[in-house]
């Protein structure tokens, strides 16, 4: 692939046009789909992090967890049933700190289980981005709906609900705050997944996307990095195409003297996939050292399996727009390709 | 004995509505180690019979029998091979390929005819073809550097650089001045009988027909002498 490369080493100009837009592309998709799934992180964390298994609601909640009320019967006799369940509830809400400063949070409380924090009644558990705002274990927060005070035991990492942090009360305190008796959710984890009369079941996917909010926020991120992944495919093609245009001349002479189609095919796709394995290094080198210096508020996080999966797929992408553009090549008639040079 | 026989090839071009014979039964055959040029007003036909015969296009009927096989019987790929290995090609103007040196228009040749050659050895034939065409002192420059003279001289080398049994030139001096065209013209010549070359050229120039073997003579899609 030799005259491919010589070809690209004398019109440097040319690919390195191709090449910068497909790192700016490329770059971008990865800064949104970082921002795409930072956010996803910052209003779903808690229920993200759950294991695989099976979400209930109350029937008559009609889907929206926070109107779901759990009949306490039912819920103890699952609880025996399927030892592993828990029951949990989470409603957004407020704490004084010692200053009198509110901050706006998401309490939860759950049955023993191991998959939430364990706090006893006037203690807190907070994420720890509220230590990021000052507030320090020992510390003492009220709420203006709870007779008590709250006692910061500690702090705990990346758990977010509709994007404010969590702070895990014991259930009594709970039920004060709420003047409900009732728990919201059933989480039973596993495969299994039991069919129970009384309830709506979900799976993770489903419940995540009955949090108002998360799946318009995901769709259209997501919608974003698709289109442009689209974009670049296009621009492959595009670009590929109007190089080809004018190395008409060229092909037919190629073919005049008796290089197969597969060859130039061959030369055409060997240029794509150094142009973007080039680009797409760059964009990952620079998406992750971004993600080192974004700012801590913003939500950004970008797992290096998330860029490998969207590199592998602008490859394919490259790939195809490449393809696509090599079907004129093949259909050029050396002859015609001559003589279109004579003139 | 004849390395190649073109057998009553016509060839008829449909423009729109209009159907146009162009060649109108041609029979020629070319022989061994002799330059055969074609001459004849413009429009003849000429180019069409060389493409036809160098499998660049398709005769309307007739036979081309090269090496005892009828080539307007074969596969495109058949074809594709025959011309990649058996075949050179040189055109009015150059046709290099503009990003590669000369010594690589002629290494892309060797590779595209799959030659059998050792690196070694394919080195050793760019090294003397370059002597033979008198182009080695160039032979890192890109043809953009080169003069009109000094491309056809490195189109002719990759033309040849294969070995192929049968050269295709239409009008490889028209280009070219009078007294380069001179020098291409000997050079055909030479290479022509020293590799036992089999060649057929088109020519408009009169002064190019003493460095020929047999001159061919088309009118009108016939072949008139
Ligand atoms: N692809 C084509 N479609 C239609 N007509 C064609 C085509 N190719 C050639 N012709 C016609 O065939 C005739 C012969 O063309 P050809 O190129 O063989 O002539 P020529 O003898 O080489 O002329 P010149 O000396 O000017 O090069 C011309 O009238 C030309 O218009
Ligand atoms: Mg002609």
């Amino acid at each position: 692939m030799k005259i491919a490369w010589k070809e690209m080493k004398k019109n440097k100009t040319r690919f390195l046009i191709l090449g910068s837009i497909i790192f700016l592309v490329s770059f971008l998709t990865f800064i949104i789909s970082g921002l795409a799934n930072g956010l996803s992180q910052d209003n779903a964390a808690l229920i993200k992090d759950l294991p695989q298994g099976q979400f209930y609601l109350d029937k008559d909640a009609d889907k929206t967890y926070n109107l779901s009320k759990i009949d306490e019967g039912v819920q103890q006799q699952i609880l025996i049933d399927h030892p592993e369940a828990t029951a949990f509830s989470v409603q957004m809400g407020f704490v004084n700190d010692e200053d009198d400063k509110q901050h706006s949070l998401a309490f939860v409380t759950s049955t023993d289980s191991a998959l939430f924090e364990k706090v006893k009644e006037g203690e807190i558990v907070l994420d720890r981005s509220l230590q990021e705002d000052g507030i320090q274990v020992g510390d003492v927060l009220t709420n203006n709906q709870f007779s008590g005070e709250f006692i910061v035991k500690g702090f705990v990492d990346q758990q977010k609900y509709s994007h404010a942090p969590v702070a895990f009360i014991d259930m009594t305190n709970y039920q004060e705050i709420y003047r409900v008796m009732e728990m919201q959710t059933i989480f039973i984890p596993g495969k299994d997944a039991p069919t129970l009369s009384a309830l709506d079941s979900f799976s993770n996917k489903e419940f995540l996307n009955a949090i108002p909010s998360y799946n318009a926020e995901q769709m259209s991120l997501n919608m974003i990095v698709w289109f442009l992944v689209i974009i670049s495919g296009m621009l492959f093609a595009i670009f590929f195409y109007m190089m080809n245009v004018q190395k008409i001349g060229l092909y037919g002479i190629l073919k005049a003297i008796g290089m197969k189609t597969i060859s130039l095919f061959k030369m055409i796709w060997y240029q794509m996939l150094v142009i973007t394995a080039i680009s797409l290094a760059l964009s990952i080198a620079l998406s992750q050292a971004f993600s080192l210096i974004a700012p801590e508020g913003m939500p950004f996080h970008l797992t290096m399996d998330t860029v490998l999966m969207l590199s592998a797929v602008f490859m394919v992408v490259g790939f195809i727009g490449a393809t696509i553009s090599g079907f004129q090549v093949k259909n050029i008639e050396p002859l015609q390709a001559i003589q279109q040079g004579e003139m | 004995m004849s390395a190649f026989i073109i057998d009553e090839v016509k060839k008829t071009f449909s423009n729109g509505e209009v159907e146009e014979e162009i060649l109108k039964g041609v029979n020629l055959s070319l022989k061994e180690g002799e330059i055969t040029a074609l001459i004849g007003p413009s429009g003849s036909g000429k180019s069409t019979i060389l493409t036809i015969a160098a499998g660049l296009q398709k005769a309307s009927t007739g036979e081309i029998m090269f090496d005892g096989k009828d080539m307007t019987k074969m596969s495109p790929e058949e074809v594709r091979h025959i011309r990649a290995t058996d075949f050179g090609f040189v055109f009015q103007s150059s046709h290099l390929v503009p990003f590669l040196t000369v010594e690589e228009q002629l290494q892309l040749m060797l590779d595209v005819s799959e030659t059998k050659m050792s690196k070694k050895e394919q080195t050793n034939a760019i090294e003397e073809m370059l002597k033979l065409v008198e182009m080695e002192h160039r032979k890192e420059s890109y043809p953009s550097s080169l003069s009109g003279g000094e491309r056809q001289r490195v189109a002719i080398a990759r033309a040849i650089i294969h070995r192929p049994k049968i050269l295709f030139a239409d009008e490889p001096t028209a280009s070219l001045d009078t007294k380069r065209s001179k020098g291409v013209m000997e050079l055909l010549q030479e290479l022509t009988r020293t590799l036992k070359l089999t060649t057929l050229m088109v020519t408009h120039d009169e002064e190019m027909l003493p460095y020929v073997d047999r001159v061919i003579t088309m009118r009108d899609g016939y072949i008139v002498e």
